[in-house]
């Protein structure tokens, strides 16, 4: 017998009715069903034993206290503390994305030198004999290193500081920061110590700039201490004002919005000061009859003509905080940086003027710790020296260091008038960047040398700005790096022995235990994630109000040929300068804020039509030092007369989903000195707006 | 007059008998071997041996504090006996010397790995018998062969959906989808 055409066809039925029977049809659609669960880029989950662990992540200004989830060692969520008074289970938008960094593509891998070609990794023996040698050729030279943290809480600053100053250079600096604006105005109304701010006591609370729940202070324990003076259901326990340019996320939830610009700010609580004087309050200072006279300048009329608050509101407010039991007004900036002392000054005047100095609810001092390293700068030294500063005395040639020393920190990008700072760095000759990720600053550098991410490393955090106790606690590495990262304050300790130089201890570790037995605090406890707090304050006799500061520093200069006032907008789930958008964050970036590759600056219809501006219109924003692009969205959260602009775009590093989108609005800020204290400031940036 | 072929000149229904059984023999025996390969533990790990010391399932295979299952031993457990070689095991010598001694975790081979997008949990099933999923290990005195599906990569054991579903019904547990899929 054949197989011919048809008995084929009848084996090839057969075969076919014969595999209908069997599993291979079935049992490969199933498979394959399953196969496409698997696809090999979809996450796998990590499966093994949960377990929580205590932390602080500094990805914002302030640090979170955390609880880290583990799986089998593997941080897998980073979530508020709910034992910690500092976050009470609140986590900020930065640090929640900590568990995702860790394998974020923008980390650097590994010790990086700068070559013609780009950067070209190296071993830790090479960098580290680099940077000695280097160290070594400037030792005991006056102002050939210098050295600038983003730390704003850590003990990291003590340890950086001695070094420095033992190479023989005082040029140790900290990243502008709203505490330590703070410090230094504290120190020029001649008061010591630190202070803090009793939201939790408070019933009535004005927010002068200060953007509570974004950029000032704790913000996540301020939230926090909102909600539960708000009890869903049960009348509020506390009524929240917030006075500033633009209704921001703080402004939303509060009971009032007050618009007031932000050069104004000053002048709008020394206002409320010239109507609680008016009605009989006072303060026991030497200068306070010279203060009162000058407040004849911010009448409620005057005010109005300054700030545009009318006078009825003003004079409202000024009754509220007066009748209030625990009235509190936090001045600040309403981006967490770039205010004058003036402001803070003015808000503190008003707390004394209704005696809430050191009482429940009011603002409260406290000594600051005590430095434990040898011939570390002190707190008040910290805030008296401004980066800024000394990188416009780098561009005149006033100061010409060989070696900077940059610890997590972006000053390439994150400092106002970014673009020409950024310029300035490029005149040192040895850049070295001690940063996690890979930064603007980190490109510009000739060494990188990664430091670990926060929930690799030995950390700890003293009294982050605003919070109202003296209060302390450290932070075990949850993971071993990821990445091949050394701890940098381990190095610099490890340096100081290779250059001969006595910081007194050999490890971070000691620093910290050191520095906990001298805060008082058990290193049982705070290493645990126990906070350490001391509600001990401090004596504030011998205060004066600074008037000839504010007599100077509270009138507006305002340049007519740039119209508008700039505020800049600072939130968290945008990123910081030290940290670019998390991935995650990116969804709940709005399409108002963010299109494609445009940012978007907000102006209210009033402004816009102005300006000759529609919805989507591509414009350029100018101020006398720098310019950037966007798109408009008209939204009346923004008062007449203001373009508000978000901060945290415009990435030239970092990683694909960051790089490219928006513009960088530090460029635009620009730099002026305070009148009477020399501070320089710039929330006060004045722009113009044109099509393009 | 034109020859008329029927089917019966052409062999009948033979073809299409010879078609079918051919594809009954590939499907039902050639295709299974073809999808599953065959691995082996890394160690020839005796359950027999350590129940016969009196050993209960769960001195090994634990519920942790948080009500998780645990699943596997790791070196940390096993090491209590095992820090050195205490027989003559050829196996447990390889197990001290590679793994134990080297501070490695041994690879096991897990046979009922569920899929990420099912959350089943160790702690709600208690009532039941281990044996009513799991084979009885007691007697085995060397792991079973761990058959891979090459499409899948989950081993032949792991639980089917229908197989979940159906111990759901009988035991009148509710099958709505966001019991297994969080």
């Amino acid at each position: 017998m054949g197989l011919d055409r048809r008995a084929f066809v009848q084996l090839a039925v057969g075969g076919v009715v014969g595999t209908l029977f069997t599993p291979i049809p079935w049992k490969l659609a199933d498979d394959a069903a399953i196969w496409s669960q698997n696809w090999p880029w979809i996450a796998k989950v990590t499966k093994g034993e949960i377990a929580f662990k205590n932390a602080i992540s500094k990805f914002c200004p302030s640090g979170c206290a955390v609880s880290v989830r583990t799986v089998e060692g593997a941080p897998t969520l980073v979530q508020g503390s709910k034992d910690n008074p500092l976050s009470q289970g609140g986590v900020c938008p930065a640090c929640a994305a900590g568990a995702q960094l860790l394998y974020s593509p923008a980390r650097v891998k590994g010790p990086m030198k700068k070559t013609q070609a780009g950067f070209e990794p190296i071993t830790w023996d090479e960098a580290l004999t680099t940077l000695s040698a280097k160290l070594s050729a400037v030792k005991g030279k006056d102002g050939k290193v210098a050295m600038v943290s983003g730390d704003q809480t850590g003990t990291t600053s003590e340890v950086f500081s001695a070094f420095v100053a033992a190479l023989g250079s005082q040029d140790f600096y900290l990243m502008p920061s709203e505490g330590q604006v703070a410090g230094k105005a504290w120190s020029i109304m001649g008061g010591t110590g630190k202070v803090g701010f009793d939201l939790k006591n408070a019933d009535f609370v004005l927010l002068v700039g200060a953007d509570a729940f974004e950029s000032w202070g704790p913000m996540v324990r301020n939230k926090k201490t909102f909600g539960s003076k708000r009890p869903v259901g049960q009348p509020n326990q506390a009524t929240y004002v917030y006075a500033g340019p633009v209704r921001n996320r703080t402004a939303a939830v509060c009971d009032q919005y007050v618009p007031v610009p932000a050069d104004s700010l000053t002048a709008f609580a020394l206002g409320l000061a010239a109507q609680l004087v008016q009605a009989g309050k006072s303060i026991d200072t030497a200068d306070f009859a010279d203060f009162k006279a000058m407040l004849g300048n911010f009448s409620a009329d005057k005010v109005e003509k300054l700030s545009g608050v009318k006078a009825a509101v003003l004079a409202d407010l000024a009754k509220k905080l007066a009748s209030a039991k625990a009235p509190l007004v936090i001045a600040g900036s309403p981006f967490g940086q770039g205010e004058g002392a003036a402001t803070f000054i003015a808000g503190a005047a008003v707390n004394l003027l209704l005696g809430q100095v050191n009482k429940p609810g009011g603002m409260k001092v406290f000594a600051d710790f005590a430095p434990v390293v040898k011939g570390a700068a002190t707190a008040k030294k910290l805030t008296e020296a401004s980066f800024a500063d000394y990188l416009s005395k780098v561009e005149k040639g006033k100061a010409s260091p060989e070696v900077l020393l940059v610890y997590e920190a972006n000053p390439a990008y994150g400092l106002p008038q970014a673009e020409a700072m950024s310029k300035v760095m490029e005149k040192i000759p040895f850049v070295v960047s001690f940063s996690t990720f890979l930064d603007e600053t980190a490109q510009k550098a000739q060494l990188i040398l990664p430091n670990p991410h926060p929930l690799e490393r030995l950390d700890d955090l003293a009294t982050p700005y605003g919070y109202s106790r003296a209060a302390y606690l450290v932070s075990l590495p949850v993971i071993k790096p990821v990445a091949d990262a050394k701890p940098t304050p381990d190095l610099i300790l490890g340096l100081a022995a290779k250059l001969g130089l006595d910081l007194g201890f050999s490890t971070y570790q000691d620093v910290l235990k050191a520095k906990t037995e001298a805060v008082g605090a058990s290193w049982g406890d705070v290493s645990k994630g126990k906070l350490f707090a001391s509600d001990v304050t401090k004596d504030v006799s011998g205060l004066n109000l600074a008037t000839a500061v504010l007599a100077k520093a509270a009138i507006p200069n305002r340049d007519p040929a740039y119209p508008l006032a700039l505020a800049p907008l600072a939130q968290l789930n945008v990123g910081t300068s030290a940290l670019a958008t998390a991935p995650q964050a990116l969804v709940t970036i709005r399409d108002t804020e963010l299109l494609g590759n445009d940012m978007f600056v907000q102006v209210c219809a009033e402004t816009a039509k102005a300006n000759g501006l529609s919805q989507g219109a591509k414009v350029k924003l100018t101020s006398s030092q720098g310019e950037c692009v966007a798109r408009v969205n008209v939204s009346e959260t923004v008062m007449p007369g203001t373009v508000a602009a978000p901060l945290g775009f415009g990435r030239t590093a970092w990683d694909k989903f960051t790089r490219g989108k928006g513009d960088n609005l530090s460029k635009v800020l620009a730099l002026s000195p305070e009148p009477g204290t020399n501070v320089s400031v710039w929330s006060d940036t004045r722009v113009k707006i044109a099509k393009i | 007059m034109e020859e008329k072929k029927t089917s019966s000149q052409s062999g009948g229904a033979l073809p299409f008998i010879l078609g079918l059984l051919a594809a009954l023999a590939v499907g039902w025996w050639m295709f299974p071997k073809a999808l599953f390969s065959e691995s082996h533990q890394p160690i020839r790990f005796s359950h027999k041996v350590h129940a016969e010391q009196g050993m209960a399932c769960d001195d090994c295979h634990k519920m942790r504090d948080d009500g998780s299952y645990a699943g596997l031993p790791n070196n940390e457990k096993c090491g209590e006996c095992h820090s050195d070689v205490v027989g003559s095991d050829p196996a447990e010598k390889k197990f001290v010397e590679e793994y134990i001694q080297k501070s490695k975790e041994v690879p096991w081979i897990i046979y009922q790995n569920q899929p990420d997008n099912v959350y089943f949990t160790h702690s709600a099933h208690q009532a039941q018998e281990c044996t009513e999923c799991h084979p009885k290990m007691t007697d085995n005195d060397s792991p079973p062969v761990a058959r891979i599906n090459k499409i899948t990569g989950y081993t032949e054991r792991t639980l089917k959906m229908w197989q979940c579903e159906r111990c759901h019904a009988e035991n009148g547990v509710s099958n709505a989808c966001y019991v297994c899929h969080k």
